[in-house]
């Protein structure tokens, strides 16, 4: 466990700063403090959090702020399934708390390190993540309440960059350029012709799931 | 009470524990299909664009392509710093400066 927890230590400064942002802009948005934290407390999933904010500001429906939560954390599904393994002969109690903690960076530390992962290394890692991730946007909520007039300052671009900055870092074949361009092209579309937030949805699902048909499986997709 | 907020924060929360507890609790020891893997991986590659650009091409309705409008630079520079592994809080902060400044002269 501590080698987990001491391996997610670098991490630890820019899952920090990102909870900071999100609660900084979250308080900007117009959350309360204690709504902030209970989000993140309950939800513990950053990018989806980014996402529900603005939706939420704006009075979006309860469903599709949900759906939209749903469909950016369906990729749990895939770390949760390679974890699973290698936290045989724990009590389903526990099983069930820990399942609560999956999260992005944990799951790349754990299984950088072996194949399949070692439950003791992720443990320390969630440890370390969730606690930075926390703390982070506490303090953030607190910071957050002291700007007034954000758009003075150019801070409702900030969710749109953390999105543009969050994809920037996954593309990394040229088959992930196609999906983004074509999502993005697809969603500009939409979003002029329907009404509310539903061209995300749509052009998503359509976007990952064209490119699921037609790429092909290579290494990293195949099983562990 | 802020019914609201709460009910969405609630809602989320379900969402999500039903993406991570299910297959772990389970223990499921077979994998996914490599298909559903692939398609796992591509879905937040997807849905993040198709949120950012229309945040950043849309406006009132319309398409804001002009040279002159802010959020265009703004989205130049913080997916070109981000994908030269410039760190989140730094490429957030100088794109958010730059629409600030583009706005402040224009």
């Amino acid at each position: 466990m501590r080698a987990g927890f001491i391996a997610s230590l670098a991490l630890v400064p820019s899952v920090f700063v990102y909870g900071t942002v999100f609660g900084g802009l979250a308080v900007q948005s117009g959350l309360w403090p204690l709504e902030v934290w209970a989000m993140s407390l309950l939800v513990f999933a950053g990018a989806s959090q980014f996402v529900a904010v603005p939706m939420i500001a704006a009075g979006a429906p309860v469903l599709a702020v949900v759906v939209t939560t749903y469909v950016i954390n369906m990729r749990h599904y895939l770390m949760a399934a390679t974890l699973a393994p290698s936290f045989r002969g724990f009590r389903r109690p526990w099983l069930a708390l820990i399942a609560h903690l999956i999260n992005d960076e944990s799951f790349a530390v754990a299984s950088a390190r072996s194949r399949p992962p070692d439950a003791g290394v992720y443990l320390g890692s969630a440890a370390a993540i969730s606690g930075s991730f926390v703390v982070g946007v506490v303090v953030g909520t607190l910071l957050g309440g002291l700007v007034d007039r954000p758009e003075r300052y150019g801070l409702d671009f900030a969710f749109p960059a953390v999105f543009l900055s969050l994809v920037a870092v996954q593309l990394r074949r040229r088959s992930d350029w196609l999906i983004a361009i074509g999502a993005a092209a697809l969603a500009v579309a939409l979003a002029l012709v329907l009404p509310g937030n539903w061209h995300i949805l749509i052009a998503g699902l359509a976007a990952s799931l064209v490119g699921a048909l037609i790429l092909p499986v290579d290494e990293e997709d195949a099983p562990v | 009470m802020r019914t609201y907020v709460w009910v969405t924060i609630v809602g989320m929360a379900v969402a999500t524990y039903l993406t991570r507890a299910p297959m772990f609790v389970a223990l499921a020891s077979r994998p996914l299909p490599p298909r559903v893997r692939l398609w796992l991986r591509l879905v937040p590659l997807a849905v993040l664009p198709a949120l950012a650009i229309p945040m950043v091409l849309v406006h009132d309705g319309r398409l804001a392509l002009g040279l002159a409008h802010p959020p265009l630079w703004g989205a130049v520079v913080v997916f070109v710093l981000a994908a030269c592994r410039v760190n989140l809080l730094a490429s957030v902060t100088a794109a958010v400066a730059v629409v600030a400044l583009l706005r402040a002269v224009g």
